[in-house]
């Protein structure tokens, strides 16, 4: 139920968006790691975010999800998550 | 560019060198096996222990200094300005630091198992020289985390100032050795392990579990309300306990206690809540440590008001003193490190197809396995033996707690070789 994570998140055209901006550690790593692994298909996930959220990548890796640091907003650090094949 | 490559970039004010927090961290291994080597040839003196100079104190300060310290140290110069996101400072002074404590941390326990006053006053003074380089970095960064993460900050405030009044006192007490000028040595010894146990490690413990045991368990925030109330509860035990057994005022040793035990209470219950909301249902070996950590602070902290009721328990002293120290402190940081060392690793090491190495191929089961079970059996063998009197049990303990950090070691040089 991804309502009971921390941040929030929308579909666009692109796919799920998670914004996690204003949360503190260890929030963001939750409120991203639960969103995608309810995904059923693989999917490209944006993430907001308000830090290089460096703590969360060993975890990426171990779920086979790789990422990728994109032009955001100021103040914003933008991730696109992709799920390895 | 690799996906390591590519947060290395972007994150290199906050993420170290490997080789600087995995130097605290090979070292407090080979310190943890010093430890228990130590203490295996000292374990006739254990359970009649009162402080006095000798193996069970140089053990006791390989330890404190030599595990826990240099752990906090390490990890404290990796997770604070990740915490933060503030530089921590010039990576020069943090390989001073370490240069420093490894000699002062030899010289001083070398000094107390040798009854050498000037050997431990040189350990003394370079161990300060450390812990000063240490304190001025961390002011660094703790005063930028104030609106970031207030109450983390405020046990990082709490434990730096228990550092000040514990390298302080235990200064004076070296010195003392020599120059026997302290009216009461027994109660400042006293004063200076609790704001060392208490003071700065049991701070460091209580506010980084706030970020790491969430994070490892992948649960919610913990309550943040009840980590305030065990933080102020945790500082009126400091100041009440320093004062009473400097000043040896009764009231006050007991409100120190009643003050640890609402402490403890609190923050038992803000790891219960963080993992009862916790995503990810299989902790491991590291959480059984770090569960075995929570149960034996209780169990400590319960005998020791029990040992303040019963002065006439020899013994006493001792094995609430191990319980705290082996059971609750050993079992929290050897489990902590259990967890970040393979996790800082996978952010460093490459692994196949230039991709970032997965933490379950940093891990080794079994030197974990054989560490878990020699030192659970360390702690109910010596437990046994102190509460006894039976010094056959503590050395027989002492031997399966150095064969376990050997299985730590074994652990951490792994790690270590996969950064390569």
């Amino acid at each position: 139920m991804t309502e009971d994570l921390p941040g929030h998140d929308w579909q666009e055209e692109d796919g799920l968006h998670i914004n996690v901006q204003g949360l503190q550690p260890p929030e963001p790593m939750l409120g991203i790691l639960g969103r995608i692994e309810s995904l059923t298909a693989p999917a490209q996930v944006t993430v907001h975010h308000d830090r290089d959220p460096i703590y969360l990548y060993p975890e990426l890796a171990e779920r086979g999800w790789s990422w990728e640091i994109v032009p955001g907003a100021p103040g914003e650090v933008r991730l696109i998550l992709r799920k390895r094949p | 560019m690799t996906n390591a490559a590519l947060f290395l970039g972007g994150a290199k004010q906050r993420l170290l060198p490997a080789s600087l927090p995995f130097r605290f961290f090979v070292t407090a291994a080979v310190f943890h096996a010093a430890a228990w080597a130590t203490l295996l040839a000292a374990a006739g003196d254990l359970p009649g222990f009162t402080g006095s100079t000798g193996l069970v104190l140089a053990a006791l300060h390989l330890m404190t200094i030599g595990v826990l310290l240099m752990t906090a140290m390490g990890a404290s110069y990796q997770l604070l300005p990740v915490a933060t996101g503030a530089p921590i400072g010039r990576l020069w002074a943090i390989r001073l630091s370490h240069l420093l404590l490894v000699p002062g941390t030899i010289l001083l326990t070398l000094g107390m198992a040798l009854s050498g006053p000037t050997l431990m006053a040189a350990g003394a003074l370079t161990t300060v020289a450390a812990l000063v380089i240490f304190t001025g970095l961390a002011i660094g960064n703790i005063r930028h985390a104030g609106k970031a993460m207030p109450l983390v900050a405020a046990h990082g405030w709490g434990a730096l100032l228990s550092l000040a009044v514990f390298a302080s006192l235990g200064l004076l007490l070296v010195l003392d050795f020599s120059g026997g000028f302290l009216s009461d040595h027994i109660g400042l010894a006293r004063a200076h392990m609790l704001w060392a146990a208490w003071g700065f490690m049991g701070l460091l413990a209580f506010g980084f579990s706030q970020v790491l045991v969430p994070m490892f368990a992948l649960a919610r925030s913990v309550p943040r309300r009840v980590g305030w109330i065990e933080l102020t509860a945790s500082l009126v035990a400091l100041f009440a306990g320093g004062i009473g057994f400097a000043a040896q005022i009764p009231a006050l040793v007991i409100l120190a206690g009643v003050g640890t035990l609402a402490g403890a209470a609190g923050y038992l219950w803000q790891m219960r809540a963080a993992l009862k909301s916790r995503m990810r249902k299989r902790l491991g070996t590291p959480f059984v440590l770090i569960r075995l950590s929570w149960v034996m602070l209780a169990a400590g902290l319960g005998l020791a008001l029990v040992v303040l009721a019963l002065p006439s328990w020899e013994s006493g002293p001792a094995l609430a003193g191990f319980w705290l120290l082996v059971g609750w402190l050993l079992s929290f940081l050897t489990g902590v490190l259990q967890k970040i060392m393979p996790f800082l690793a996978s952010m460093h090491a490459v692994g196949r197809g230039g991709r970032p190495a997965l933490q379950s191929d940093l891990t080794l089961q079994a030197p974990l396995r054989l560490h878990l079970i020699c030192h659970i059996l360390a702690l109910v063998l010596i437990s046994a033996g102190l509460a006894f009197s039976v010094s056959p049990l503590v050395l027989a303990g002492a031997f399966t707690g150095f064969l376990g950090s050997l299985g730590f070691l074994w652990f951490a040089i792994f790690v270590v070789s996969r950064l390569r």
